[in-house]
Formats: C-alpha cells, sequence, structure tokens
C-alpha cells in the first residue's frame, strides 16, 4: 500500500471513473466517495454461504485500488471469513453486534441451502438464519458471484441442498432490503469495487431485470469480442488448437452480458476467449444449470450461426 | 474433569470448520474437527458431458480451482487415451505452480501469519517506509471521526496471546504481509498469462492447454516470476525461519500420527506415469513405502452419508444421510490401508527427501534444519509444515524458470483426440494442500460416476469406523491451551494444515 499524493489520488478517480464508464466530470464526486470510505464511514460485513472463496480471492486481485488499499482506505472490512484476525466466539460478538448496530453493506458470497439448512453452519447458527437477521439490518446487500446471485454450481440439476441465490432467498424470506447482483465465477474485482463507489456517492446503480449493474452487464460478450471478426467472416475453430471463432465449440458469447473483453482479467492479462477457451457463461442466471447443457461442442459441433443476433445489443432496465 | 471448547468459525483458512477440544488439566485430550458446509459435486456431475467436469470441479475451491481442472483433465486424458504434447505438459505445470506459490504465499501471510506477528508493533514504527507509516497513521486513527464498533477490523480484534514480541521483527514481516498482497496477485497474472484468468483457469482440457505459446508470453512470465522469486528467497524463507526461532516449542506441537502421503506433481516427461518434480511416496511411522492406489477407502460413519465405509473412490457414492447419529462432519474419512495419513507440502518435501532424487529439496531442507538447530523428524510440528510450505514454494518457483525455458513458441500445446462412448480413468496429482484425486467413469457418453478425494479430505477427516481420529484431531491431542477462552495454540496447529473446507466436502 502506497501514501497517495494529490496528483496520484486524482489518477486514480479518473481510472475509477474510465472503470465505470463515467466521464471526466464524475471525478470530484468519486473523489468525495472516495474520501467517505477512507474515513472509514463504509462498514462491510461479509459472510459466505455455499462458496468456494473464490470471489473473494479475485478481489484480493484488484489493481488500483490493491487489497491493502481496499482493506485500510476503502472500506471497514468488520468481518470476513479468510482475513479476520478474530477467532471462534469473537467473529460471533462481531457479527451480532453488527447486526444490531446496522447500517453496513452486506456482502454474500455462496449460495443458501434451504433444503438442509444444516449444509451451511457458522457458528453453530445456519447460514440462512445469519442472512435473514444480517440482510434486514443492512443498507444494501452485494450478492457476489453466480451462487450468491443465482444459486450458481450448488444449485445445478442434481443439487440435493436445495442451493438458492441470495436475491431469491430474500424475496422468499420478504425481506426488502435493495440487493445488487454480481454475477461471475468468479466476480471480477472490478465490478465489486466499483459497485461499492457507486452505491457510496450515489445510491444504487441501474440494474438490469436481473439485479445486474448495467455498467458492467449491458452488453454481451459477442458484441465485444476480439474474434468477432472471425465470426462474421464465418472462420470458425472445430477444434481446440484451431484459431477462429469458438462459437461452434459452444461458446457462450452470444447470450452473456459481462464485459470480461474489455476489462480482461488479472490486471488486464487475458480473458478466456483470449486463452483459446470458449465462454462458458458464468454470469449467466442458468449458468451450469442443467445436466443436458454441454459448456463445451466435440462430437457435434452447433450448427453454423444464422446470422440474426439471438440477443437484443443492449438490455434496457 | 474436562472442559469442552468449540471455536467455530475458524478464520483464517477456506471454508467452513468447527473445532471442538476437550481439555483436561490444561491440555487436549480428544479434538472433533467439523466441516460444515456441503454442496455435492460429485452427485452434480452424474448425467453432464464429460468436458464439463475440469470447469466445474475447478468450482470446488477457488484457493486450488487449478488443481482440480488438472486432476479432471488427468483423469480425461487417461479415459481418452490421449498422451498430451510436450508444451501441454510444461504449460499445465505452469499454470498449476503458478497457483502453488500464489497458495502458499497466501497462507503464511494473510492466513497464518496473523497467529504470530504483532500487528500493533506498528504503533512503535519509527522509521520512513511509506507504506509503513500510511498503516501506522491508520492504525492510529482509526475510530477517530467515526462511529464504526470495530475501526481496526479485520486485524484486530485476535485472541490473546503470546504473540512475537521483537519489533522489529514484526514490522518486517508485517510490511512483507503488505508485500505479499501484491505477490500472490502477481502469481495470479502469471497463472493468467496461459490461463486465460484466475481463480477458475479457462484453457486447461483434456490433450493439453487451449491457450498457445508465443515468446512474448513466455518472456512477461519470466519476468513476473523473477519478482516472485526474489519475495521467496528475501522474504518469505526468512520469515518463515524468524517465526520458528521465536516460537520454538511449535517444532513439538501439532505433531500427528507421523504418516504422510504423496501422489507426485508436475509430472517432468511427456511419457504417462513418467517422474514428477515431485515424487509419490507414503511415510508410514518415518518410513518411506511405494504408494498404491487401490489401498485408498473412505469411511462414512461419523460423516452425513450413507452408510458404506471402507469402499474405493473408484466405485464410491456420494449420497446424503443427514440427520444422521454418530455423525458430525460433511467430511468423509479417507484411509489407506485403514491408516490415518497426513497430506501437503510437508508430505511431499518429506517423501523427496527420504528419496534423496532432488538435490535441491535434500539442501534446502537440510540448510533450514541445521540453521535452527533442529533434525528432520521435527517436520511433524506446525513450524514443520510452515517450512516445508516455504521451501516447497522456492523449489516450483526455481523449476518454473526451466519449464519456461523448455517451451517452444512454434510448437502445439494440445493433441486432439475421440470421445469414448464407455470409458474410466483416474487423474492422481497435487494441490498446494497435498494429495488431490478424481475418479471418473463415463457411460453412453456421459458421466456416470465422478468421485473426488481431496487433501483437506485428508487432513481434516472425522473418525473413521474403527473410531480413529483423523489427522489433525490427532495432531491436536496433547497441547497445552494456557487459557480456553483464547486457544490459540489450536488454532496456530489447525492453520499448520491450511485446512480448505469447499474441498474437502465438495
Amino acid at each position: 500500500m502506497t501514501i497517495v499524493t494529490r496528483r496520484k489520488f486524482l489518477q486514480y478517480c479518473g481510472s475509477l471513473a474510465a472503470i465505470l464508464g463515467l466521464g471526466p466530470s464524475a471525478i470530484p464526486a468519486i473523489c468525495q466517495a472516495i474520501d467517505q470510505m477512507a474515513k472509514g464511514r463504509a462498514p462491510l460485513l461479509w459472510l459466505q454461504g455455499q462458496s468456494c472463496s473464490g470471489c473473494s480471492i479475485s478481489l484480493l486481485n484488484s489493481t488500483e485500488p490493491g487489497p491493502a488499499q481496499i482493506l485500510t482506505s476503502s472500506i471497514s472490512l468488520i468481518f470476513h471469513p479468510n482475513l479476520s484476525a478474530a477467532t471462534g466466539h469473537t467473529c460471533l460478538d462481531l457479527i451480532n453486534s453488527t447486526v444490531d448496530k446496522g447500517g453496513y453493506i452486506l456482502v454474500i458470497e455462496g449460495s443458501i441451502p434451504t433444503r438442509i439448512p444444516h449444509a451451511c453452519m457458522v457458528g453453530e447458527e445456519p447460514i440462512d438464519k445469519m442472512v435473514i437477521r444480517a440482510a434486514q439490518k443492512a443498507k444494501a446487500v452485494i450478492a457476489l458471484g453466480t451462487c450468491a446471485s443465482f444459486g450458481g454450481i450448488p444449485a445445478a440439476e442434481n443439487n440435493v441442498t436445495g442451493a438458492m441465490g441470495v436475491p431469491e432467498f430474500l424475496k422468499l424470506n420478504r425481506i426488502g432490503t435493495p440487493v445488487i447482483s454480481l454475477p461471475g465465477c468468479p466476480a471480477h474485482p472490478d465490478w465489486l469495487v466499483g459497485t461499492l463507489v457507486y452505491v457510496l456517492k450515489f445510491g444504487l446503480p441501474n440494474l438490469d431485470k436481473f439485479g445486474r449493474p448495467t455498467m458492467f452487464f449491458a452488453k454481451v460478450l459477442h458484441d465485444q469480442c476480439p474474434r468477432f471478426a472471425d465470426y462474421e467472416r464465418e472462420k470458425f475453430a472445430k477444434t481446440l488448437d484451431e484459431d477462429g471463432c469458438l462459437f461452434r465449440l459452444g461458446c457462450m458469447g452470444p447470450k452473456t452480458y459481462a464485459d470480461c473483453s474489455l476489462r480482461l482479467w488479472n490486471s488486464r492479462t487475458s480473458f478466456c476467449i483470449k486463452a483459446g477457451a470458449p465462454c462458458i457463461g458464468c454470469t449467466m442466471p442458468e449458468f451450469a444449470a442443467k445436466a443436458s447443457f454441454p459448456f463445451y461442442r466435440k462430437r457435434e459441433l452447433l450448427p453454423l450461426p444464422d446470422r440474426q443476433p439471438a440477443q437484443p445489443a443492449e438490455v434496457r432496465p | 474433569m474436562s472442559l469442552s471448547v468449540t471455536i467455530d468459525p475458524i478464520t483464517r483458512i477456506e471454508g467452513h470448520l468447527k473445532i471442538k477440544i476437550e481439555v483436561e488439566a490444561g491440555r487436549v485430550v480428544q479434538a472433533f474437527s467439523s466441516g460444515e458446509m456441503f454442496r455435492g459435486f460429485e452427485q452434480i456431475l452424474i448425467g453432464r458431458d464429460p468436458l464439463d467436469a475440469q470447469q466445474i470441479t475447478q468450482r470446488i475451491c477457488g484457493v486450488c480451482p487449478v488443481s482440480h481442472g488438472i486432476a479432471s483433465i488427468l483423469a480425461q486424458d487417461s479415459a481418452y487415451g490421449v498422451t498430451i504434447p510436450q508444451n501441454g505438459r510444461l504449460l499445465r505445470n505452469l499454470i498449476q505452480g503458478a497457483n502453488f506459490i500464489q497458495s502458499h504465499i497466501l497462507h503464511f501471510y494473510h492466513l497464518a501469519a496473523l497467529d504470530f506477528i504483532d500487528i500493533t508493533s506498528i504503533l512503535q514504527y519509527q522509521g520512513r517506509d511509506r507504506a509503513l507509516l500510511d498503516l501506522k497513521a491508520w492504525v492510529k486513527s482509526a475510530g477517530q471521526g467515526d462511529n464504526l464498533l470495530y475501526p481496526t477490523a479485520p486485524f484486530l480484534p485476535r485472541y490473546a496471546g503470546d504473540y512475537l514480541k521483537d519489533t522489529e521483527l514484526n514490522i518486517g514481516a508485517i510490511r512483507h504481509y503488505l508485500e505479499a498482497l501484491d505477490m500472490r496477485r502477481l502469481a495470479h497474472e502469471m497463472v493468467a498469462l496461459f490461463g486465460g484468468k484466475a481463480p477458475h483457469v479457462a484453457s486447461l482440457t483434456p490433450g493439453g492447454v487451449t491457450e498457445k505459446v508465443t515468446i512474448d508470453k513466455i518472456t512477461a512470465c519470466t519476468w513476473k516470476l523473477k519478482k516472485l522469486q526474489e519475495f521467496i528467497d528475501y522474504s518469505y524463507l526468512p520469515d518463515v525461519a524468524a517465526v520458528a526461532r521465536a516460537f520454538p516449542a511449535y517444532f513439538q506441537i501439532g505433531r500427528g500420527y507421523g504418516n504422510l502421503l504423496a501422489y507426485g506433481v508436475f509430472p517432468e516427461s511427456d511419457q504417462n506415469g513418467g517422474p514428477c518434480l515431485f515424487p509419490p511416496g507414503v511415510v508410514m511411522a518415518g518410513k518411506p513405502e511405494t504408494f498404491i492406489q487401490r489401498k485408498i477407502t473412505e469411511d462414512v460413519r461419523y460423516s452425513y452419508f450413507a452408510p458404506a465405509s471402507g469402499i474405493h473412490p473408484a466405485s464410491g457414492t456420494t449420497e446424503v444421510s443427514y440427520p444422521k447419529a454418530e455423525a458430525y462432519s460433511w467430511l468423509k474419512a479417507p484411509r489407506y490401508q485403514d491408516q490415518v495419513m497426513e497430506v501437503g507440502p510437508m508430505a511431499r518435501i518429506m517423501v523427496a527427501y527420504l528419496e534423496g532424487k532432488n538435490s535441491q529439496v535434500v539442501s534446502l531442507t537440510n540448510k533450514l534444519l541445521s540453521d535452527l538447530g533442529k533434525k528432520p523428524d521435527d517436520l511433524y510440528s506446525v513450524l514443520g509444515r510452515h517450512a516445508a510450505r516455504a521451501i516447497e514454494c522456492k523449489v516450483v518457483a526455481d523449476r518454473c524458470s526451466q519449464w519456461l525455458e523448455a517451451l517452444r513458441p512454434d510448437q502445439p500445446a494440445y493433441r486432439d483426440y475421440d470421445l469414448p462412448k464407455e470409458a474410466s480413468g483416474v487423474g492422481l496429482t497435487e494441490a498446494p494442500r497435498g494429495a488431490l484425486g478424481h475418479w471418473l467413469e463415463i457411460s453412453d457418453y456421459k458421466i456416470k460416476r465422478y468421485q473426488c478425494v481431496v487433501p483437506t479430505t485428508w487432513n481434516c477427516s472425522p473418525r473413521d469406523e474403527k473410531g480413529n481420529p483423523g489427522a489433525l484431531e490427532k495432531a491436536l491431542e496433547g497441547t497445552p491451551i494456557k487459557n480456553q477462552e483464547n486457544p490459540i495454540e489450536a488454532a496456530r496447529i489447525v492453520r499448520s494444515f491450511d485446512p480448505c473446507l469447499a474441498c474437502a466436502v465438495h
């Protein structure tokens, strides 16, 4: 973590503005939002349901701000299962007294098991009870990752735990706290950091019908794909080592709303299609849901696409 | 009269773990390790296309997804009868190796170190390092001007305990804790160069890797690796040694049974079944033995699964039985020849050390032991596990630079194959936390059976059919607990295993 000069601070606000797709006029407002975070006015409680911790690891991969900057300047991370120094009953005191006080942002990673509550326990309390308590008193809930947003792999066909995404779970339990869904498997760290800044300064961002911020999830990946020219020229890869569009191998780019192809992963290093792998649609509500719908096509390639786009180019809220 | 102490949740691990210790006359007499979260990957995979498996099983864990992807594609390579090209093998090793580096750095600094170093030492800092001054200012000013209940979370509150007293060492370690955040992110950039993204890598596939070898990626990877090697050599290894010198009692704490298991990892030859950087092997009560796969079985007496103990994973099933009398964990109890085994970096290093063929493993281990005035037998301990993890991190990083050298930009990384209608395969590899196996059966082109036995399943298992405690449960026995409200000694033992419960249960 480095001390921030005024010049660097404005640069950072500028890059964050670019990340959020906001123009230069938004920069002073963002600076104020970050200043507010820096004064510790954004208490954040982080709970994990049926999770793999991938979204937490992804957050630790954040660049500008890096995790040290986030931890000590941007938010007050009251409790996080992977990072907190507290162990055992101290954690329960942290969680319970924070819930009592209210006024925090609740981040939930992982799904909620509704058929077997004992399939996820924290401090000998089932997570569904803890999430209900914590969500009722939160200012806002962020369902981080596809498991928390839509149920994800734990909720796939043949699951026995009754895994459920957080928005559906809260609706079932009549909890009206606003929920923002940040799917992705994992969620990109920029989506979380950007959403937190937006919430603190401007309130709730514009959300699509799945609760996803349109500032990140408005366009299908296909429309911003570096291999779009191959698609147009009908140069399709037939095996995984061939160059060309990956559509016939099962690429979900045409149906998947996410900005991965522009944002790139891991400090702008790469993304799935760039690495030669078809998109598996990990931000979609139906990601991995059906056993009969495979990620990849091999024995039978997908037929040549018809020339109409499968979805409208932009989702209207 | 014994006192029952429950530690739940265990933080700074991966996943949901509850530990219950029975303390009598200030020592642990019995321990119970409970995995508290279940998803059911093995059922979810049934009926799916086999090619889905390497993406789905990666989601078992966000810290070691690569190893699951590797185990899955190894099982599929064997089921499909494909031998991958050299570039594919090297890229897989690099992707997996970079994630080992990420995981080990994360573990020592961000998961384990706060049990030893004293973060409040920063208030004594008198130097001019900007990052440390910034942190000092944050610790001092936190709580002033806002109404937060826990202003210095997540670093405080914490257990009361005998933290490191040496201010200079503390501050150095704190500085490295901050640098380690950048280093593990860098290691994931290294994963993503050939993997597409991290966590949950895109480019792993049966037949090799989908990414192509190009000179710019080799170059970028080499220079990211150099920074990691410097950090390992000048910060990570010395910090582990410093903690070991300050807490020498922890070479005699957390021993366990002394049985170790490794499947081997990082193939060094293009022939299937060839030598690996870390070889397979078994150490039974200190004596090396050949690893024989069919000796692996899983018991379920104390696990929330339908009663069928003693089954090899190739014929195993996962049927939930909840509630269930006697059961206290979502982990099955894997056993080898009915023995309780420990897996992980200490197992891999000990197997390689006793085999003696890897001179770097032997010399690094001997040097560390002699610097600390310890013997190889002292590695069966809390500090032994931390030391072995750091040594392994260096060995992997150094070998990565040689794998990079061997890559050929004009050669393929993938070999195509035909999908069989009926087949079975097994993929054995190592995750950062230990020996990992995936067993796959295909019928009518679909997955008929898929079973995983995962490192933490071995280490944090409950009692088996005969009532033998698992490796961690045993390692906790005999531990002196000074203050049952702050059982930091137990927490240090738990974290030395680097538990991952999402993995263990899956």
